[in-house]
């Protein structure tokens, strides 16, 4: 087992390496470059660029620079240095935007997590379980419902409705008074109450398909020979469930934590955006429009390290959990 | 030309555009709520005043100039309150900049046609234009509480704009000619600005947001970051972690539109309001507070600003910014939020959030302005727009009323372009020609021209059997209205056989395609309607952005010669005019020479206008005073800041 995990972290060393130049082109690869698209930017509000201040900018970011000095400049000074070079538009080093952002986003991600697994997962076997009852329909009809709703839209209805019929505000991650307040424990309280809304939001159409996934597979389980058998055998129906079809039906879950990691980062922007979370997301999509490479490429670099490390740890979890599954 | 105090006589020669924007000038005179606030005796803020007595700050005497800029309010206001206003997420630092970084040598009057006293008291000019003399006021104090003198002036323009490492050419508005101007400090409040050839033009220039350079850094805090005044300044960059003393320096000090400008709380400027939570990446809001060494009283000496902070919340999404606007939790805002479509939504919903709506006069002349490359890299194509009688047919062929009633709600008249009526600059020729709707005419046209033959749909075959067919960029996620308009015309054209495709696509790449010269057409609002001096790119190939009609030709022009390709005549006599017209200082013959300008614009006849610009609007909270009810929107006004924000205030 250990010599698979070290094999397993050697090999990411040259897949990093790989994605990272491959991020690094597809950032390069859509007409223009910052330069141009600020001076767009700007234009939209008919806004000018002083056009000798345009042609300073290009070479003070090396935007006149082949792309593969670029890219050998950007990521010798993360190998080397750990420095993740200037954000071009902000003009801050890209590791002073990324790192608090990233933790508000863990936080989000693994309560929405949480919840979706926590709604989703006893659904699912009731649903299997009762096949074809009314509360299965319910149910079904419920997380069809959920599933066809996007997300973005739920999000907006809830704070038009918030915003015109209450007159409250929703959208951020703290109140007024804790938005620039070091950590304390209020501020995680505030945090708390801030965070479910968004939590509901996103969990809505996660929990309806997880519900349709784990009502399948243990539908599928309920009917091998190994469940009759423990039921001869005069084990409870609770007990039964939990021990077998349910663990055995845990496991497309649990692969699929390694897409769960990057979906982090990427999976909730636009929620992020309409409710003006201070996330990763909204950052990361700002980067790719204005083609600040630098802060984009760490994002794509983050993301692409987190579905590698993903997907060792599901690979673990699924050797722990299925006995059928090994690892040599 | 020289002016003591903003409302004095002021003596105006010749061309007098008060006749213009009536509305803009009387503005504050259809404010409906009556005088209040006549019992204010208080000279400073409260907060201010307590701790001025505390010892922690001193006496306001001390605080503003010997003889500060007396703003002639309206009313006068009540100190206190919070303007909320939003940001978007990324680029959005001019958001902060129209409203507080308006304190440039000199400004704006409301009407947009004159320049008054602002940092500077009064001016010399000398008769040929090659000399400014701007005094300055006494005693006048940075934010930090150091004295603004001379040589602050001096150190930003020969430091800092004119060093080449930090700028690799000088910033456009201090250059004539391809020569930058010299600073030169006469005594500690007077400075003389000299240039190589005559720039009458310089003052309005430094009105503008890009002529703010020479008040932009204080010499007292932006030095330690200079080589020439900090010989340790490699420690400083090194400790920062960033490659070169430029780039520290635009982290600490900024520059007028970057996002840094307002990303540290450190640097003293000579604004309002000051940073207090800046606008770096990860901020979800910028807070900025009241300079307690603001330089501007009211008309009874109370100094301004009247409101204690702005608070800027910054949002990723647009229809968040709506919903804020008809919650009634934005106190001014017209910024992302004055689309055409927004206007139902937000008239609706104001009594709701307690705000009305103000007009904004667009600056520009062309809703829709049609740019055919007439320098296309296809010899044919280019042939066939650089036909005068050509692009008259296309003129002839289009709907106008149809396009102003279905897409501007009728609120817009056929227009080609030029300054907009009411300007004392009005071309009738320019702004009217080839207007009407005249299929038959066009079609005769066509015909004379050997696109007589048709295929089986109806379209035009050039003499060579090509399809006489062009694509035309346009920007949908910018200006969704013209997509709109395009595809009409698209209609219109195809009756009279021409085939067009609208070619819609992202901005960067309409930015690169016009780079490279590789558009057949394009689209923009064409500018120059209020500013014709400032931004002529529709009258002479003059932007190398923006003259989409002849990107290489601007080259040339902008290269003296060195680059692009060389104009036509017709052209190069604009352009020879245009300069004369920049070095004239008066009014009066600066307009005749303009005259010219436009004359041979229309002869030449280059873009194809549909209709007049139309006007933009803004929300206002009711209890938000003093805001002119009516004022231009444009870049080179900076709105709302020459409005003057800090004599803004929240009646009770």
């Amino acid at each position: 087992m250990l010599r698979f995990i070290v094999k397993r972290l050697l090999w990411m060393v040259p897949s990093l390496i790989v994605v990272s130049f491959l991020a690094f082109v597809l950032i390069q690869l859509p007409p223009g470059d910052f330069v141009t698209t600020y001076i767009a930017t700007l234009a939209a509000s008919n806004e000018v660029v002083d056009q000798n201040t345009a042609a300073d900018l290009r070479v003070r970011f090396g935007l006149d620079q082949p792309m593969i000095v670029q890219y050998f400049k950007w990521i010798s000074g993360i190998v080397l240095r750990g420095d993740f070079g200037l954000s071009f538009e902000w003009q801050q080093p890209v590791s002073d935007l990324i790192w608090e952002r990233m933790a508000l986003t863990l936080v989000l991600t693994f309560s929405t997590l949480l919840a979706t697994w926590g709604i989703a997962l006893p659904i699912g076997v009731f649903s299997a379980v009762k096949k074809y009852s009314i509360g299965d329909y319910i149910v079904t009809f419920f997380s069809f419902l959920g599933l066809a709703i996007p997300s973005f839209l739920l999000a907006l209805v809830l704070m038009y409705v918030a915003a015109v019929e209450f007159g409250q505000e929703v959208g951020g991650l703290f109140s007024e008074q804790y938005l620039t307040a070091p950590w304390s424990i209020g501020k995680v309280i505030d945090l708390l109450q801030h965070l479910w809304i968004p939590v509901i939001i996103l969990a809505v159409s996660g929990t309806a398909s997880l519900i349709r996934v784990m009502r399948a597979n243990m539908l599928d389980e309920l009917n091998r020979p190994y469940v009759t058998t423990a039921r001869a055998k005069g084990l409870s129906e609770f007990h039964l469930l939990v021990k077998y079809p349910v663990r055995l039906a845990l496991n497309p879950f649990i692969s699929t934590i390694s897409w769960l990691l990057p979906n982090l980062v990427s999976g909730s922007i636009i929620v992020a955006i309409v409710l003006s979370l201070p996330t990763a997301g909204p950052l990361l999509l700002q980067s790719l429009m204005s083609q600040d490479m630098y802060l984009a490429g760490a994002f794509v670099l983050l993301i692409c390290a987190l579905t590698l490390i993903g997907s060792l740890i599901s690979d673990i979890l699924l050797a722990l959990v299925d006995p059928r599954i090994r690892l040599e | 030309m020289s002016r003591d105090t903003e409302h004095g006589p002021g003596e105006r020669r010749g061309l007098d555009r008060r006749d213009m924007l009536k509305g803009l000038a009387g503005a504050a005179a259809l404010s409906a709520i009556p005088h209040a606030a006549s019992a204010q005796t208080a000279k400073e803020a409260p907060a201010l005043a307590k701790l001025a007595a505390e010892g922690k700050l001193p006496p306001l005497a001390e605080r503003v100039s010997a003889n500060p800029l007396v703003i002639a309010v309206e009313k006068v206001g009540r100190y206190g309150g919070s303007l909320r206003r939003g940001l978007r997420g990324s680029s959005d630092h001019n958001g902060i900049l129209r409203m507080v970084g308006n304190q440039g040598l000199v400004r704006w009057n409301l009407a947009f046609t004159e320049v008054l006293p602002n940092v500077a008291d009064k001016w010399e000019v000398n008769p040929n234009s090659t000399e400014f003399t701007f005094y300055l006021r006494k005693g006048m104090k940075w934010s930090d509480g150091k004295p603004f003198t001379a040589d602050d002036i001096v150190f930003s323009i020969e430091d800092c704009a004119k060093n080449t490492e930090l700028y690799k050419s000088p910033p456009s508005p201090i250059v004539i000619s391809g020569q930058a101007g010299t600073a030169t400090k006469i005594d500690e409040t007077t400075v003389k600005f000299t240039f190589a050839s005559p720039y009458a033009l310089f003052l309005e220039q430094m009105a503008t947001p890009l002529g703010q350079h020479p008040t932009l850094f204080a010499k007292h805090y932006c030095s330690q970051f200079h080589p020439k005044y900090n010989p340790g300044v490699a420690d400083l960059v090194k400790a920062a972690n960033l490659s070169d003393w430029g780039t520290l320096f635009r982290n600490k000090c900024g520059d007028i539109e970057i996002p840094s400008r307002w990303g540290n709380a450190d640097k003293p400027t000579l604004d309002p309001w000051v940073i207090k939570e800046p606008y770096t990446g990860g901020a979800t809001r910028v807070v900025m507070e009241r300079n307690p060494y603001f330089w501007q009283v009211d008309s009874v000496g109370n100094q301004l600003p009247y409101i204690d902070r702005l608070t800027f919340s910054i949002s990723q999404d647009v229809e968040s910014l709506m919903l804020d606007a008809i919650s009634g939790r934005l106190d001014i805002q017209e910024r992302h939020l004055d689309t055409l479509q927004n206007k139902p939504t937000l008239s609706q919903n104001m009594q709701k959030g307690g705000y009305r709506l103000i007009e904004l006069v667009n600056s520009s002349s062309q809703q829709v302005q049609i740019y055919l490359n007439m320098t296309h890299k296809d010899a044919k194509m280019r042939e066939m727009f650089a036909n005068k009688e050509f692009r008259k047919a296309l003129s002839l062929g289009m709907n106008r009323k149809e396009i102003i009633d279905l897409v501007y709600l009728g609120q817009s008249e056929p227009h080609q372009t030029g300054p907009r009526p009411g300007h004392p600059w009005y071309h009738e020729g320019l702004s009217k020609q080839f207007t009407d709707f005249d299929p038959g005419q066009a079609n005769a046209i066509l015909d004379k021209l050997g696109y007589a033959k048709k295929d089986a749909g109806g379209i035009r075959l050039r003499p060579d059997g090509q399809k006489v067919f062009f694509a035309i960029d346009v920007i949908p996620t910018l200006y969704p209205d013209e997509v709109d308009a395009l595809e009409l015309v698209k209609r219109h054209w195809a009756e009279i056989g021409v085939d067009i495709k609208v070619n819609t696509i992202e901005r960067a790449l309409y930015y690169t395609r016009g780079d490279n010269n590789d558009h057949d057409a394009a689209v923009w609002p064409g500018p120059g309607g209020l500013d014709p001096m400032l931004d002529p790119r529709d009258y002479l190939a003059q932007h190398t952005q923006g003259s989409r009609y002849a990107i290489p030709w601007a080259q040339w022009y902008v290269s003296s010669g060195k680059d692009g390709q060389e104009p036509p005549e017709s052209q190069k006599q604009r352009m020879k005019l245009y300069d004369q017209a920049r070095a004239t200082a008066d009014l009066q013959k600066r307009g005749e020479i303009m005259k010219q300008v436009f004359d041979l614009t229309a002869d030449a006849f280059e873009t194809i206008g549909i209709c007049l610009a139309v006007n933009a609007f803004g929300i206002c909270k009711n209890n938000l005073q003093n805001v002119p009810p009516k004022y231009p929107n444009a870049w080179s006004w900076p709105n709302p800041g020459p409005a003057l924000p800090q004599q803004f205030f929240f009646a009770t």
